[in-house]
């Protein structure tokens, strides 16, 4: 039953291309392609959901050829995340069937529900792969079908440059996913075959599998120094893209870091922990620390993306910590954290992308100078974005701070280990994740506060009007998500519990995880109570004029800007910016009143100067220097072949 | 009997918070040489406000209302957390410190928001402050009430006081002077007292929370100024459960109650002293200067945390 809903699934799924093609010069089918691709993606959820919660299994077959057997399979880990794609993609779906027709006409769209839909396979792919080959098949694809779905939006120098230093980076990675596997060779043709030849390798073999799955995982997920094509890419795609990439695509680095930590490896040194951890604290506050200074609503989305990958991280460094010192149990609270975390950034990462792409319907722009006012103009979209605001923060009642707190928790736990080192370091990294928390605040203060809330600060933002139904009804769904997981999180809780069984033998949740599940709905109930009770006294309410210090012609540029907001704090953080601004002033005639004054300040990550810039120039030098080789000679290369002869020759003799 | 004692405790918490208020400014006048208003003045405050009307500038939407709502209620639930009276809390066994710290967050989210939704230069000059102080005091909040938690093995704060209750005074570990020393650091910035923000003064140069709350009359102002009373004496009640418990009821008794109450008082009448002497004796600080106390507060939670985790 199972195998055939999947299958089902994956056909719908591949057939919706084929239909946008048919059925591209049939104008009363223009909706088909969403209603399709929506339709699968409820069979999908619907088999995730199934194997997620009940741990049924099953496995398809497709090729049986050596060393290119593809074959899919679902267990709960493949469940969760398929889960996670499928319910997310969904309202993310629902909102584009709205928001492509209005921006993208003609060819354009029809390639976006070519590739939309092939995109979401290629995922589908990675996580419910079981050789090595269909991993790698849906891993290269996914990259292709993103980077497609981007160039749609145009392609500009500046886009182009962008997009190149995406597939750059990701064949970097690839390259690294790829030999992390080829390790495993000559054994090893599928998933369980890997399982099994991994208890027997040599640990310095281990190492370099995990050290090459860290790299090259890391790539995909953008974690700092690797995180420099993220927001170079995500803001430039199309929203709903951007809300898959950002949201979705990410975790699918996850999935395969977990999957080759916790399931193939089982466990390693503790360094591993510290390692992954040492990245988790890195990117988490670097990737906050950016976003503040941006007042780019897609990029400032993109540079939290790497937030929260830091904080995901920050779970999992501290499961491997605990694996290696023999705690499964807290293992499995800290694996639990970074799971959920997983789910919930995709929900609520998802959201604010859509917002974004809302905003830019209706305002025509997404600097946040630009905006304000918004929250009474859209009051659905205003309202669904506080609810995404509150859950990335990590506030109580909303879904962000749950598997934060879960990653408190198993800090706190970190102090029991035997370990000395591991007992101080954990509850050290509680600090950097309550000083990420905090800036992650301020950020989202500035974000909603600047662009929702006051006065309008342009004409366009004046003249927004809410965006459509459906468009609404795809936030809708994700803030509800937000809310629901956030007041009762046990819905998911027992079953990621038995996710982490089955990668962590005998590692039951500690019963400390359940005491938020007791005391959320209490909070939640006494709060909706108190509000409502205060909201219902309604006591005698009179619109006024903002409070002008009794002097007229207060206007809306005098509101406190995005810049002007975040200004102490980076500030106090300007080492991690290092602006290079400039001023230029021209003098007048008193040089007392400058005819003009221009400013500038410019924010290049010192990534790009001091770790980028060197490494891409040796491999131009060098790529200059091997061109001597290729001289177009014919002697010349008739030596080449006759040396290459003569030493292959004289390898066979001696090797 | 146990319920109604907790009930009883965040009722006490609710409804003496004013007082609290009241009394530090009437020591404040005295050390100053001013007569001072009456120390019931929070509480006619509070009820004049009430019986206003709200004004709400005409470009802000259900925000600027909704915020103090929640700071209010936040509040509220923070209050249940914490024992005043014996080892135990109306949520003081499920809730745990992470938990209070993030409500405290929400409301103060809340705040920041209904400040930027005013309109003004000052509001948004307020939130952006408020963001820059409750961000540094954020981590150092977090590991002082860890590193207690690491020694009390329980995350509840409940469990804390119970398991320090049963420590001998004077075998208190020298940790704890550390952890103390840096809540209180947190405490005055997270309760906008001097030398980080001064509660008394309306000039756009220094102020931050008033800066904050500069648009809000009527009832609104009213739940911002009572929910800002009871934060201080939660604060202080949790400083003082956390690190001298001794004198808490043991039991459930009447007369147990009833001592618990008078020692109870003492102890925050010592803390107000403290405060007013503290407010008048110092300077607030130059804006840029409070990250500088925060990374104090947070090097002296770092260290507690560390010393804690060897000493274990």
């Amino acid at each position: 039953m199972m195998l055939l809903a999947f299958n089902s699934f994956l056909v719908a799924m591949l057939s919706v291309p084929v239909v946008t093609v048919i059925s591209r010069r049939w104008t009363k089918a223009r909706a088909l392609p969403a209603a399709l691709l929506m339709g699968s993606l409820v069979i999908g959820t619907a088999v995730a959901a199934v194997g997620f919660w009940r741990g049924q299994r099953f496995q398809v077959d497709i090729c049986q050829v050596a060393s290119f057997s593809f074959a899919l399979s679902l267990d709960r880990l493949s469940a969760f995340f398929l889960l996670l794609i499928c319910s997310v993609s969904l309202p993310v779906i629902l909102f584009s069937s709205s928001y492509i027709p209005r921006h993208y006409s003609g060819a354009r769209r029809h390639w976006l529900w070519v590739l939309l839909p092939l995109f979401l396979t290629s995922m589908v792919l990675v996580v419910t792969a079981s050789t090595p080959f269909a991993f790698l098949f849906g891993w290269e694809l996914m990259t292709l079908f993103s980077a497609g779905l981007i160039v749609i939006d145009g392609d500009s120098e500046q886009r182009r440059h962008n997009i190149f230093i995406y597939l750059v980076m990701m064949h970097a990675g690839a390259a690294a996913v790829i030999g992390a596997f080829l390790l495993f060779l000559p054994h090893a043709s599928n998933f369980a075959q890997m399982r099994a030849s991994a208890a027997l390798m040599s640990p310095l073999l281990r190492t370099a599998v995990f050290l090459l799955a860290f790299a090259g995982f890391g790539t995909k997920a953008g974690i700092v120094p690797l995180h420099l094509w993220l927001p170079r890419a995500h803001p430039i795609a199309p929203s709903p893209v951007s809300a898959l990439m950002s949201g979705v695509m990410l975790k699918t680095a996850v999935y395969g870091l977990v999957r080759f930590a916790f399931d193939f490896l089982g466990s390693g040194p503790s360094w591993w922990g510290y390692l992954v951890l040492f990245a988790g604290a890195v990117s988490g506050l670097l990737g906050v620390l950016y976003a503040i200074g941006e007042h780019d609503l897609k990029r400032l989305l993109a540079y939290h993306s790497v937030e929260n990958i830091g904080i995901i991280y920050l779970g999992l460094g501290s499961a491997l910590m605990f694996t290696a010192n023999h705690s499964s149990v807290w293992a499995a609270l800290a694996l639990t954290a970074a799971l959920l975390h997983c789910l919930n950034h995709a929900i609520f990462k998802s959201l604010l992308f859509l917002g974004a792409g809302a905003i830019s319907d209706a305002a025509h722009t997404l600097d946040l100078e630009e905006l304000g006012g918004l929250q009474k103009r859209m009051p659905l979209t205003g309202t669904v974005f506080l609810i995404a605001c509150c859950s990335i923060v990590g506030l109580p009642l909303f879904n962000g701070f749950v598997s934060e707190w879960l990653t408190f928790r198993s800090f706190l736990a970190g102090s029991e280990m035997t370990n000395l080192s591991a007992a101080i370091v954990l509850p050290l990294a509680a600090g950097v994740l309550a000083l990420i928390g905090g800036l992650a605040a301020a950020c989202f203060a500035k974000v909603y506060g600047v662009g929702f809330l006051g006065r309008p600060r342009s004409g366009e933002a004046g003249r927004a009007n809410e965006v459509s139904l459906p468009m609404q009804a795809g936030m809708g769904a994700l803030a509800t998500a937000c809310v629901v997981i956030g007041i009762f999180p046990g819905l998911v809780l027992r079953s990621l519990g038995a996710l982490t069984e089955e990668l962590l033998p005998g590692a039951a949740l500690p019963p400390a995880a359940t005491s938020l599940t007791v005391v959320l709905p209490w909070i939640a109930l006494f709060v909706l109570v108190l509000v409502g009770g205060f909201a219902g006294f309604k006591r005698a309410k009179k619109l006024t004029a903002t409070w002008a210090c009794g002097l007229p012609g207060l206007d809306e540029r005098m509101q406190y800007t995005s810049t002007a907001f975040s200004k102490p704090l980076r500030r106090v953080f300007s080492r991690a910016y290092r602006a290079e601004r400039t001023l230029e002033v021209v003098p007048g005639d008193p040089p007392y009143f400058p005819v003009s004054i221009s400013y500038r300040s410019v924010r290049t990550t010192s990534f790009e100067k001091f770790l980028y810039r060197p490494g891409v120039d040796a491999i131009v030098t060098a790529a200059l220097r091997l061109r001597r080789l290729q001289t177009g000679n014919i002697q010349i290369y008739l030596l080449y072949i006759f040396a290459a002869l003569i030493a292959l020759l004289m390898f066979m003799r001696w090797a | 009997m146990t319920l109604m004692t907790n009930v009883l405790q965040v009722l006490l918490l609710i409804l003496l918070a004013p007082l609290v208020r009241g009394v530090i400014s009437r020591i404040k006048a005295r050390i100053q040489n001013r007569r001072g208003a009456s120390v019931w003045r929070p509480y006619t405050d509070v009820l004049k406000l009430f019986r206003k009307q709200d004004l709400v500038p005409a470009s802000a939407s259900f925000v600027f209302r909704l915020a103090p709502m929640v700071v209010f209620t936040t509040t509220l639930v923070v209050a249940a957390f914490v024992p005043l009276l014996h080892g135990s809390a109306l949520l003081g066994v499920t809730g745990d410190f992470v938990l209070l710290v993030y409500l405290l967050a929400l409301g103060r989210f809340f705040l920041m928001l209904g400040a930027m939704d005013g309109g003004s230069s000052f509001g948004g000059m307020g939130a952006s402050r408020e963001a820059l102080v409750s961000t540094l005091a954020e981590a150092p909040f977090l590991l002082a009430l860890m590193s207690v938690a690491i020694a009390a093995h329980t995350a509840s704060i409940a469990g804390m006081v119970q398991w320090t209750m049963g420590q001998n005074f004077f075998q208190f570990s020298a940790v704890h002077a550390l952890a103390f020393a840096a809540l209180v650091l947190v405490a005055i910035a997270e309760t906008g007292r001097i030398p980080v923000d001064n509660p008394t003064t309306h000039l756009e140069l220094t102020m931050i929370h008033e800066a904050m709350v500069l648009e809000y009359s009527g009832p609104s102002l009213a739940l911002i100024e009572w929910a800002s009373a009871i934060k201080l004496t939660v604060v202080m009640a949790l400083l003082i459960a956390l690190f001298v418990p001794w004198g808490m009821a043991s039991s459930v008794s009447a007369l147990a109650l009833g001592v618990a109450s008078l020692v109870m008082l003492l102890k925050i009448a010592a803390l107000v002293l403290a405060l007013a002497l503290v407010e008048c004796s110092v300077a607030k600080l130059r804006m840029y200067l409070v990250p500088d106390f925060l990374g104090v507060a947070s090097a002296l939670a770092i260290l507690a945390v560390v010393f804690t985790a060897l000493m274990r």
